[in-house]
């Protein structure tokens, strides 16, 4: 049977939203256990850490350290949720529940199941950044609303840490060695790239190495928008994400084409 | 005429160093069931894989397939939109009951939310599961799974559907009822495909299979008359090895094909009475005299059959 006509099948941006929605609607069914830790982890080292030291501590950057930590820790939030999505989240749907196979029966590529997982991670890396950011803001740790931009930033944490993820996801043949990506990857991450203390603070040579972190970008252009100031230096952030998320992003969706289509 | 909904020629596929697939060729014509027989390891999921997309056969030597005219090396998506697949698995998301499941699918296929409620309301009544339609998927047993996975394929109202493997481990009951809905289906119009291991499954519902063995066609053809052109009428199964050597001199002279495989043997022939002589030097118990059928045929064509002519 020869068709001239191809049958009308659904529009790209119809084909990701409808992954993005089934994963919204997956992940809204257990909301409560999903985002207890992303919500917790970070008022708890805050608290921990914040109250603890910040009497003895001087200003950072220009701002009290508590000022300093909270607006740095919606980002952390954002990197974990993202990352643990597209980590053992991806890797579950991949290996275990077949959710991808079950898609791609589905009038949906590759690229569709993987853009709207990316999409998703962004999304929920937007979130958990607002929620923090709302419960500093009630602290009066942040200034508002300026740092309800910390949306932005927050979903770019997002898609750089799903991709970076994915990319991780390519390569692990057993779900457990995703702590090693935890532990040696985002750990660090939390420390050195700018959210704890400023990287201007680092010696040299680890100050040029915190510019090759995602999370380092991020920090910075989210402190640029709570204080409403934008440097050039910002420039070269966005130009870091963009590149980051495509070039991974890249690598990562093809590695997975191969493991999805046989 | 029937027009031809998919057709195949010459198709390998190699993964590492197993040939998979090895030079198979096959069309589908509208409207009928066609069915992939063959044992574990045949071949037969791989290809299923490749009619929408998923598995990419071997660039040389050069093979076409075609489903409704299209390539789905270039034309997965619009292959996969007038299609419905059922795969090996069970793979339903568990977190949501039976119809968020459908409404997740229906999606995918931009169907508009009203028509999809109602499309969800039919499917499920089809299939029998109206009354589970807020369940969730953990408290369903294995055929109500298999059933809503159906109607998960069926939601685009498909022209063809790929099922592998539709009622392995599921109980008599639930297999008939598929069955009855694929005939259905059948006679509405729609194009089956479908991999099985069951011959009575075969004998049922398809129309034409095709016996794969280590990646190769077998045979292929109507079931019923390749069983009858192609195998003795009647076989004796004989259960033991050592019962069988004390009647191996008296078997019927002509038209008789031995097969001895798993501790068991299987005397075929055209004819009944001698078989049933031989009977008489048997005990009571340790033989059964029985029509062939189609799975005799699959043992004789995928080779676990030898074929002594006496």
């Amino acid at each position: 049977m020869n068709n001239s006509n191809v049958p009308s099948y659904p529009p790209f941006i119809v084909r990701v939203s409808g992954v993005w929605l089934r994963h919204f609607n997956v992940y809204s069914k257990s909301l409560f256990s999903n985002s207890l830790p992303p919500f917790l982890e970070p008022l708890i080292f805050l608290a921990g850490i914040g109250l603890g030291m910040a009497g003895y501590l001087p200003k950072m950057a220009g701002m009290p350290y508590l000022t300093f930590l909270a607006t740095g820790l919606p980002l952390t939030a954002a990197m974990f949720v993202a990352a643990s999505e597209c980590s053992y989240g991806t890797f579950i749907r991949l290996e275990f529940d077949k959710v991808y196979d079950a898609m791609l029966a589905a009038p949906l590529s590759v690229y569709d199941v993987l853009i709207g997982e990316i999409t998703w991670a962004a999304t929920i890396g937007m979130f958990f950044s607002l929620v923090v950011v709302v419960v500093v803001a009630c602290f009066g740790l942040v200034p508002m609303p300026a740092s309800l931009l910390t949306i932005v930033p927050g979903f770019l944490t997002g898609m750089m840490f799903a991709v970076a993820s994915l990319l991780v996801t390519s390569f692990v043949p057993n779900i457990n060695q995703f702590n090693f990506y935890f532990t040696a990857f985002l750990s660090p991450m939390f420390f050195f790239c700018g959210v704890v203390f400023p990287i201007e603070n680092l010696p040299h040579a680890l100050r040029i190495a915190a510019e090759i972190f995602p999370l380092t970008h991020v920090v910075r252009l989210a402190r640029c928008f709570d204080v409403l100031t934008l440097s050039p230096v910002v420039l070269w952030d966005l130009f870091y994400i963009i590149a980051f998320t495509i070039i991974i992003g890249w690598i990562a969706i093809n590695r997975l084409r191969a493991k999805l289509i046989q | 005429m029937s027009q031809t909904v998919i057709t195949l020629e010459n198709i390998h596929k190699s993964f590492a160093d197993v040939k998979a697939v090895n030079g198979v060729s096959f069309s589908v014509p509208e409207s009928i069931c066609f069915g992939l027989l063959g044992p574990n390891g045949a071949g037969k999921t791989t290809l299923l894989k490749m009619l929408y997309g998923v598995c990419i056969p071997d660039p040389r030597p050069v093979g076409t397939i075609s489903v409704f005219g299209f390539d789905p090396r270039k034309n997965d998506l619009a292959i996969k939109f007038i299609s419905g697949v059922v795969p090996q698995e069970d793979n339903l998301d568990e977190e949501l009951n039976v119809r968020q499941n459908l409404n997740v699918y229906a999606r995918f296929y931009n169907i508009p939310r009203q028509q999809a409620s109602r499309r969800i309301n039919d499917l499920l009544n089809f299939m029998e599961l109206s009354d589970k339609h807020t369940d969730n998927i953990r408290h369903l047993s294995g055929g109500m799974k298999r059933r809503l996975i159906i109607a998960r394929a069926l939601l685009n109202n498909p022209r063809l559907l790929i099922l592998d493997e539709p009622t392995t481990g599921l109980d008599p009951q639930v297999r008939h009822l598929i069955w009855e809905k694929l005939r259905g289906l059948k006679r509405e119009g729609m194009t089956i495909i479908l991999t099985t291991h069951y011959m009575e499954e075969a004998f049922q519902i398809c129309d034409r299979v095709l016996i794969m063995d280590k990646g190769k066609c077998v045979i292929e053809g109507n079931p019923q008359k390749l069983v009858a052109d192609t195998i003795e009428p009647f076989v004796l199964e004989i259960y033991s090895k050592e019962a069988f050597s004390a009647v191996k001199s008296s078997l019927p002279s002509h038209c008789t094909t031995i097969d001895e495989s798993a501790g068991r043997v299987r005397v075929y022939s055209c004819d009944e009475a001698g078989l049933k002589d031989i009977t008489r030097m048997l005990k009571p118990g340790t033989y059964f005299i029985r029509q062939s059928n189609l799975e005799d045929l699959f043992l004789k064509t995928t080779g676990s059959m030898l074929n002594e002519q006496q």
